[in-house]
């Protein structure tokens, strides 16, 4: 259990900046994921944590030591890699017990660590033998196994789940959710998988291009991105947005996307008045685009009509892709509403939820 | 629903096997004629070891028809002289053995995983020494062990046998570290590995088929070696069993050909034994390491 501090953080490889002035305070206890696509410098984030890359300029803190010059071994982590990085020639116990062993730990103590360890993950039957005898499922509770037994102060997780398939992700997800949930430690895990993100993070730190975007809960990450980056990155199918400009219609606002004019919402109007003429991107998740005929009662709809390009049955939802005068857009909507490939439809935009971005800074406004 | 053949098209071709069993022939043919022209010396040093000098060379492949002269084996094996210098034999042979194993491991795992500037270029420069055997640089060999006082002496063999195989197993075992994924190297640091500990207790099991390999090559050639045992140990007493069994070809001459073919068959055997128990892990050792990469 420890607080771990990102101060100021800098990663350079020669000109090229991989990490840029992160700053984050991790909470003891909490689970925080960095989130972001790839090369935005979240695993070298954890890397450098990990004591794996030098800190080119900063300050790494965790629990009460600075620890930039503190070799790996020494920083009271434990590690899950993508790839398990589990030693081929060991059999499952030795691979969970060795960290142990170079602690020179009692052989008593490595033995009861080792064995409630792998009962706790349900691969008791599994000790003997070698990485190359199990399944990807299996490899990733040794990895996970491996970190346990040592008792870290600090979880680190790159991409532990990404060489799994699919049905096996979802069920490493709630296990690993349910481990941090047992162990009550700090744990930092990077993915590129904004799913993975939003399920099992406490909060959530977005990065694209080696800037921290954003760190928030990962309702606030949905319900208030503080860009456009975030707003695009966070949510599936992302967010539609639409190049806009906001003018003035007597007392009201009137968003112009090109294809239609949508009254903003009467609390948000004096928050927005200050940008009127200025261009903005017009944000709006798929979820909050209905089918007219069975658009929600409680919703500030604006209709817009557009052709249907795509359909996506997927059960619960349709997913359906339309387009108008090159403006495309995305929307989820009810299964049972009757949309047709190449006819016009009517669409609800739900403004209650609408987001609106600086189009030249991505800021939200 | 499932759907099933309802009804074969009416002209289906099916090729015989013909083609086939008669490159196999070929095949097989050839292997055992390179098998033969390999196994023959092997085959004639026992049939000569196991008959009569006469019988021999009346007719040098030919089962024994006088039983078998087990006598030039024993003759051979009571000769304290010959466990001296299989004492002697065996002393250079796991010394250089172990050396080379030590010395190649070592830079190959420098050349494989530790950066530092000048890294391809000092490489080349030991794998130079692959173009050189060291019949060619015999001379100044024996002029370098006469300066360090080594004439005579088991390190006078090892040294040039340990020097002359590093280039070759530094190279097979830089491939090998080389394709150790990296992750594995950094899991251990954050276990509690040291750059040294994670060599041995990380590479070095893991490379255990090239480790082997390496190991086994270098024993057998030591084993064998004539030419620098001949050239550096000139005192009887330091004689190897290829010296001994020029000595034994010069004391009997042709005189005597089933007690020299008896000789080397004695002296084939340890490296035979040798290389059949280890040989699944010399051609995985051999071969493995780069296409892993």
């Amino acid at each position: 259990m420890a607080k771990v501090i990102y101060d100021h953080v800098y990663k350079r490889w020669g000109d090229v900046v991989a990490v840029r002035d992160l700053n984050i305070e991790i909470d003891d206890n909490e689970f925080l994921v960095f989130v972001g696509p790839s090369g935005c410098g979240k695993s070298t984030s954890l890397r450098m944590l990990a004591g794996l890359e030098e800190v080119s300029e900063g300050r790494i803190i965790i629990g009460d030591r600075v620890v930039n010059n503190v070799a790996p071994k020494d920083r009271d982590i434990a590690m899950v890699f993508q790839s398990y990085a589990l030693y081929p020639h060991m059999t499952v116990y030795d691979n969970m017990a060795f960290a142990l062993r170079l602690r020179k730990t009692p052989k008593q103590v490595i033995d009861q660590k080792v064995r409630e360890a792998a009962k706790s993950l349900g691969i008791e039957q599994l000790l003997d033998r070698r990485p190359r005898q199990l399944s990807g499922g299996q490899r990733q509770r040794v990895a996970v196994g491996r970190a346990i037994v040592r008792d870290p102060a600090v979880f680190l997780m790159d991409e532990p789940l990404s060489n799994l398939d699919a049905k096996l992700r979802v069920e490493a997800r709630t296990f690993i959710s349910k481990l941090h949930q047992r162990l009550q430690t700090t744990f930092i895990y990077v993915t590129h998988d904004q799913v993975e993100a939003m399920t099992m993070g406490t909060r959530i730190a977005v990065l694209n291009a080696g800037m921290l975007q954003q760190v928030d809960t990962p309702t606030n990450l949905y319900m208030h991105p503080a860009n456009q980056f975030v707003a695009g990155f966070i949510g599936s199918p992302s967010m539609n947005f639409f190049d806009a400009a906001l003018i003035e219609d007597g007392d009201q606002l009137l968003v112009d996307i090109g294809i239609a004019q949508l009254p903003v919402p009467s609390d948000r109007v004096e928050r927005y008045r200050p940008h009127v003429g200025q261009k903005v991107t017009f944000g709006l998740r798929p979820e909050n685009i209905h089918y007219h005929a069975y658009q929600p009662a409680d919703i500030i709809g604006a209709p817009v009509e557009a052709e249907v390009d795509i359909i996506e049955l997927m059960g619960n939802e349709k997913v359906v892709y339309l387009k108008r005068d090159n403006v495309e857009y995305i929307a989820r909507v009810d299964p049972r509403s009757d949309v047709h490939v190449g006819l016009s439809t009517q669409t609800v935009f739900d403004l209650s939820n609408m987001h609106l971005f600086d189009a030249k800074t991505g800021q939200t406004l | 629903m499932t759907t099933t053949v309802s009804s074969l098209p009416p002209n289906i071709r099916e090729e015989t096997a013909y083609g086939r069993y008669v490159l196999n022939g070929f095949r097989y043919g050839f292997l055992f004629i390179v098998t033969f022209i390999m196994l023959a010396p092997v085959l004639l040093a026992f049939l000569g070891a196991i008959r009569t000098s006469s019988e021999f060379q009346a007719r040098p492949f030919d089962i024994p028809r006088r039983g078998i002269q087990w006598h030039n084996f024993t003759e051979i094996l009571e000769d304290s002289n010959f466990w001296l210098m299989f004492k002697n034999s065996l002393y250079i042979t796991i010394g250089a053995t172990v050396l080379t194993v030590l010395v190649s491991s070592l830079l190959g795992y420098i050349f494989a995983r530790v950066e530092f500037r000048g890294r391809g270029l000092l490489f080349n420069v030991v794998t130079l020494g692959l173009l050189f055997p060291f019949v060619i640089a015999i001379l100044p060999i024996f002029i370098q062990i006469r300066k360090l006082g080594l004439l005579n002496s088991y390190w006078g063999v090892i040294l040039p046998l340990v020097a002359f195989s590093i280039p070759g197993s530094t190279l097979i075992l830089r491939g090998f570290f080389r394709a150790i994924p990296y992750e594995l190297e950094e899991a251990a640091y954050i276990d509690g590995c040291t750059v040294f500990g994670f060599f041995y207790r990380i590479l070095l099991p893991m490379a255990r088929p090239a480790v082997t390999a390496i190991a086994v090559l270098q024993a057998i050639a030591a084993w064998n070696d004539y030419f620098l045992a001949l050239l550096i140990l000139t005192d009887e007493s330091k004689w190897t069993l290829p010296l001994g069994l020029m000595q034994f070809q010069g004391q009997y001459g042709t005189t005597n050909w089933s007690g020299i073919m008896a000789y080397v068959t004695i002296l084939m055997i340890p490296a035979i034994l040798f290389y059949m128990v280890t040989e699944r892990y010399i051609v995985t050792g051999l071969t493995g390491g780069e296409l892993k990469g």
